[in-house]
């Protein structure tokens, strides 16, 4: 598997030059970082299966125009957590939260949560690439034609704007009806997040976008992250602690369902807070 | 689904620009009455085949009712006289209620063995190939209809056993039997497949691993830990049998007797399912046989009822056993 | 125990279980196999002038002209056939001879009376004539053949008398002679045995030309043709060669069966020629042609089935299905997207799906019963409706029994649809139902419509569901929803052990069942090959 790959990698003494990479490209932000007013917000948030908390007590925030990485070993709720954001989980049974979770200032756990417009505004890409059984075109307008968008011109400059903004554009634009599945992995993942792109988000959820992907389709996709921050909030759920460094602002360490630290990637990677992710991000987790 | 909510007053941290994520109060309603209604709605819909069976034992009971009520009933399941259109007409089941029973065992003596074993075939011994052909021939022989079995067991089977064993009457209990038989096999291997195929590769690969042969990892391991399957695939095939009505109609002979001695499968039997199909058509609505005839169905639905729920225990046996290992 | 023992166990083991599966495989071909062949001969077969005739007759099919062409060529070798049969007749049966007779003597005193002769005169010439008609009748009773041969000439030694002379008395003579020429090659003393044997003869050869031109037609439609299909001549033909008869050869033995030629039991008789006549003319007599009958899927049948096709019963079957599927698909499909899409496992959940299982082990006699008793006599007529067996009581029927099969199938397909999809279609913001419309459904609707195909062969197949619901065995095509209709099941049937005239014809017993079994064999195929396709898909290629 590549990610325990990259993961062993880690773990051993390349942690420096990891650190070095992030160090790059967000010391010069640092200061800007605390000064926007967040767009997720979380409060003392639980989440629970049945009696079981996936995640414990979080309480986080997440700034717009920027990417957080969240990292930690499997198993420890990052999952839930951002699945939670835009209530995806509702479709488990049995399940429960506690306190608050503001998106755009509005407690997405309220009753009166307009859950349609919270999916439109929060999008979000899965782990495994999950295009829809149809043509490229139509699973791009599958969105828009959900908010009512019919003419076929302004459907196809809708797709044709989200495909070249998902770096796909070049690849597939001749053929536009063929079968979604007929693309390969990297291409699938692309294509859903020009899916996701075309309901015109806010926010952009990631969960483990690269972890089917093979390296180079993998560095495609953290290029066009990298493009893509300048106007999304982006949340990423990550295994590869290299690839948190290279793209996110931020970072989450989650372990055992609760947040242990959080803050710039610089900070969690060089001069980690906490014993726990000092271990972790060394690699001597466990 | 609970959520606990927390109501508080949100604080507007950033501007949404676009789409509001409060519902307005007709959004909402619209939402409630969607959720709520439709849900119900669906609900109702599904219920139907609860209706069904509601329906189904209530109307079939309610036609027996009368006979219920003004015959003895021990004496319906006792006595063997069938005689409904005589003067003094005589109602007494036993002779179809012995010889349901007793083409559905005879037929299940000859399924059960090849149904295992060709069960044990398709799931331990032969490639994904060879089960990719097989399957299909499975599935076209639990695919004939009854009324195609049972005119190749009038027109072809029953010439034949006549001629070649030298029966006094080629439609007979041995005949039936054997078309039953054909029709268990398919219910039977599928539900014993899937039940020794669930029987996880770890415990193959143990006994294996202890140097068993194949036979005894199939008769030591496999075959004892998925047993509540195969029984619950007996039963089922069983039903098949007991249910059937096509075939028995037209191979059994239909003649109201208990083969005398017990083992001669060549005379003619007649079965509760065939006692209904043959003589239903031939009554007078509310008279004492028409009640009798649905008294017998109501006989059959409780039978079947029965073994429905014992199938049901093992398979559900089965899937706990299944979910321990 | 030994290793060796252990291994040739466990070697039988597997040849036992590979056994039991070539013993399936075995019975499948065995019961199909001759089914099918034995079926296919319904539409595909070698058809005698016979056949073209009753298809011209029954629905103006072929070309008339050449068509009548055929009959008249057959004719010629037909008429020698009657004409040797009629011949051979008048030597046993004299109620012709003594017809004639009495009619000569009828003709000769009317036309002593036409010619004013009276009184003493016309009573002494008539009594002359009567006595040459008695003797004339002792000798066409007579099995004595010197007797008839004196007797004959007795009353030729009447010629030239004058009481009879120059009247119609003298066909007396003509008759005479032309008796004596019958009986020349005649056996008399067998006269009795020919009679039967004869009647037998007849029977054989109207079975095989059909009634005589000049007969009147008879009523019924099977009795106006001869064989229709050169199977059925040829069987015939060895009927009219052979005779077999159980005959006791030793006290103790049972019967044997011996088969005799007629030309022997004819031998030296008129008719002892006609045999190797029928058998060195068969094909000019027959004109055989072989047949593509497609029609058979569509026409109307004579009274048994005797000829023409399964038109109504196939309209009828299609009917029956498509309507039940009309009220199980929406419930079916509703039912299972609930399940999947909605149900928690509750106590009325349970209660559904042990309801659903309930309905799958119901014998369908007793899905027969409910439906007499629910929908014949409540649910129908409580709509006002006839309180009777129709369509509509036998589809519904069918439905309910069918709707265990459709929710599991939609179930398992709606189920199989990946989880992906839908959290991908709702993270784009659609509503659950619009996710469901949009997206799952049509995702699971390969799946569904295996499901749907496999109770359409489900319910195309039922029989005893529908023997009080609304089949029939004969009647003419259904008008509306209330009125009962033929299917393939029920005609599979009653073809096999309800209509004795359905033995005269296999063929067209095998065709009917080989319809129904290969009209639901080809729906289980298109279902298997429809749910081959999906697998693959799900796999990705
Ligand atoms: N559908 C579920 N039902 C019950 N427990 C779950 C479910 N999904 C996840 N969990 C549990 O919640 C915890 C967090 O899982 P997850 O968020 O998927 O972890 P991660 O994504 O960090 O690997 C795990 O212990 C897991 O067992
Ligand atoms: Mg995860």
């Amino acid at each position: 598997m590549p990610t325990s790959t990259i993961k062993n990698q880690a773990k051993s003494d390349h942690i420096d030059s990891v650190v070095s990479l992030s160090e790059k490209k967000t010391s010069s932000s640092k200061s800007e970082l605390d000064c926007q007013c967040p767009v997720v917000k979380a409060e003392n948030f639980s989440f629970y299966y049945g009696s079981k908390a996936g995640v414990k007590d979080i309480s986080m925030e997440f700034y717009p125009c920027s990417v957080t990485a969240i990292i930690g070993p499997s198993g420890c709720g990052k999952s839930t957590f951002l699945r939670s954001i835009n209530r995806i989980n509702d479709l488990i049974p049995n399940t429960s939260v506690k306190g608050n979770l503001f998106v755009n200032g509005h407690n997405v756990y309220d009753k009166n949560t307009n859950l349609v417009n919270l999916r439109q505004q929060v999008g979000m890409v899965f782990q495994k690439p999950n295009p829809f059984p149809k043509s490229i075109f139509d699973n791009i307008a599958y969105g828009p034609k959900l908010q009512g968008v019919k003419s076929r011109s302004k459907l196809q400059q809708i797709v044709e704007e989200s495909l070249k903004a998902a770096a796909l554009w070049k690849e597939v634009k001749d053929d536009l009806k063929k079968s979604a599945l007929a693309l390969s992995g990297g291409q699938q993942q692309r294509l859903c997040i020009a899916r996701a792109l075309a309901t015109k988000p806010n926010t952009l959820l990631m969960d483990e976008p690269c972890s089917a992907l093979d390296p180079i389709a993998t560095g495609k996709i953290e290029d066009l992250i990298g493009r893509l921050q300048s106007d999304y909030t982006i949340v990423i759920v990550t295994h590869s602690m290299q690839q948190a460094a290279r793209i996110s602002r931020r970072t989450a360490f989650f372990c055992l369902g609760e947040l242990i630290e959080y803050g710039s990637t610089v900070d969690i990677f060089r001069n980690p807070g906490k014993k726990q992710t000092e271990d972790y991000v060394t690699g001597r987790f466990g | 689904m609970e959520n606990t909510i927390t109501n508080r007053e949100a604080e507007p941290v950033a501007e949404s620009n676009d789409l509001s994520l409060v519902l307005t109060p007709l959004e909402d309603l619209r939402g409630f009455l969607f959720h709520h209604l439709g849900r119900l709605l669906l609900f109702l819909i599904t219920s139907s085949s609860v209706i069904a069976v509601f329906l189904i034992f209530f109307f079939v009971i309610r036609e027996a009712m009368p006979f219920i009520k003004e015959h003895d009933l021990i004496k319906f399941l006792t006595s063997k006289q069938w005689y409904p259109e005589a003067d003094t007409p005589k109602f007494g089941a036993l002779s179809m209620i012995v010889g349901s029973a007793y083409v559905t065992v005879a037929s299940l003596i000859f399924a059960v063995p090849v149904g295992i074993l060709a069960a044990v075939f398709l799931s331990d011994i032969v490639s994904f190939r060879i089960r990719e052909i097989v399957k299909p021939v499975i599935e076209i022989l639990a695919a004939i209809p009854s009324v195609a079995y049972g005119f190749f067991a009038v027109l072809v089977l029953a010439p034949w056993l006549q001629n070649k064993f030298g029966f006094t009457t080629g439609t007979n209990a041995l005949n039936a039997s054997i078309i039953l038989s054909i029709m268990a096999l398919p219910t039977i291997i599928s539900v014993a497949e899937d039940s020794i195929s669930t029987v996880g590769r770890e415990l193959r690969e143990a006994s294996y691993g202890l140097g068993a042969t194949r036979f005894e990892t199939i008769f030591k391991v496999v075959l004892p830990t998925a047993h509540s399957g195969i029984i619950a695939a007996v039963i089922l095939g069983m039903m098949r049998a007991i249910g059937e009505t096509m075939v028995v109609w037209m191979a059994s002979g239909n003649a109201a007797q208990i083969p005398a001695p017990w083992w001669n499968l060549s005379q003619s039997v007649r079965t509760m399912t065939a006692s209904i199909a043959g003589e239903m058509g031939e009554t007078v609505k509310g008279s004492d046989h028409y009640y009798s005839l649905f008294a017998t169905g109501v006989l059959l639905l409780i039978l079947i009822f029965t073994l429905n729920l014992i199938s049901e225990y093992f398979l559900v046996s089965a899937k706990k056993k299944l979910g321990k290992i | 125990m030994k290793y060796n023992t252990r291994h040739i166990i466990n070697k039988i083991f597997t040849v036992v279980t590979a056994a039991s599966v070539v013993l399936m495989i075995v019975i499948l071909i065995s019961v199909l196999g001759p089914m099918i062949w034995r079926g296919s001969s319904a539409v595909f077969f070698k058809s005698t002038v016979e056949f073209r005739k009753m298809q011209l007759d029954l629905h103006h099919r072929g070309d008339e002209a050449e068509i009548g062409d055929e009959i008249s060529k057959s004719e010629i070798y037909r008429d020698f056939i009657y004409h040797k049969i009629d011949v051979f007749k008048k030597g046993i049966n004299t109620d012709y001879y003594t017809d004639r007779v009495k009619q000569i003597y009828r003709k000769f005193s009317k036309e002593l009376q036409y010619n004013g002769i009276k009184g003493d005169q016309l009573s002494r010439r008539r009594k002359f004539a009567r006595g040459i008609r008695r003797d004339m009748e002792k000798a066409f009773k007579s099995l004595d053949k010197a007797e008839i041969l004196q007797i004959i000439d007795d009353v030729n030694k009447c010629k030239g008398d004058e009481r009879i002379a120059n009247t119609k008395a003298d066909e007396f003579f003509v008759l005479a002679d032309e008796y004596k020429e019958t009986i020349k090659n005649f056996d008399l003393s067998k006269r009795q045995q020919y009679a039967q044997a004869l009647k037998e003869v007849e029977g054989l050869v109207r079975q095989l030309l059909g009634p005589r031109s000049d007969e009147p037609l008879p009523a019924m439609v099977m009795d106006r043709y001869g064989a229709t299909r050169v199977d059925l001549a040829k069987e015939l033909l060895d009927k009219i060669i052979w005779k077999r008869q159980w005959v006791q050869q030793n006290p103790d033995k049972p019967m044997v069966e011996e088969k005799v030629r007629r030309a022997t039991q004819f031998a030296g008789t008129e008719l002892e020629s006609i045999f190797p006549y029928i058998e060195e003319n068969f094909d000019t007599i027959t004109i055989p042609r072989f047949t593509f009958y497609w029609q058979y899927f569509f026409d109307d049948s004579t009274s048994g089935h005797y000829f023409g096709g399964v038109g109504p019963e196939i309209l009828g079957t299609l009917i029956l299905t498509v309507l039940a599927m009309a009220f199980v698909f929406p419930l079916g499909v509703i039912s299972a997207a609930y399940l999947v899409e909605c149900a928690s496992d509750n106590m009325a959940v349970r209660i559904i799906r042990m309801s659903i299982n309930t309905l799958a082990g119901v014998p369908s006699i007793v899905f027969g019963l409910f439906g007499l008793a629910f929908f014949v006599l409540v649910f129908i007529p409580f709509f006002g409706g006839p309180s009777k067996p129709c369509i509509l009581a036998a589809s519904l029927t069918l439905a309910v029994l069918t709707l265990p099969v459709m929710i599991r199938a939609s179930e398992e397909a709606i189920r199989s649809v990946p989880k992906t999809y839908k959290e991908a279609s709702l993270g784009l913001g659609a509503g659950r139902f619009r996710t469901f419309v949009k997206v799952t459904f049509p995702a699971a609707l390969p799946g569904i419509l295996t499901g749907v195909i496999l109770s359409l062969s489900r319910v195309a197949g039922e029989t005893a569901p529908i023997l009080f619901t609304g089949a029939c065995a004969f009647g003419s095509v259904p008008k509306s929803l209330f009125s009962q209709t033929r299917t393939l099941s029920y005609g599979s049937y009653d073809i096999a052990v309800g209509d004795k005239i359905g033995m005269l014809v296999p063929h067209n017993q095998y065709g009917m069942v080989v319809t129904l079994v290969l009209l639901i064999i080809c729906l289980n195929a298109i279902a298997i090959f429809f749910r081959a396709k999906i697998f693959r898909r799900l796999k990705g290629h």
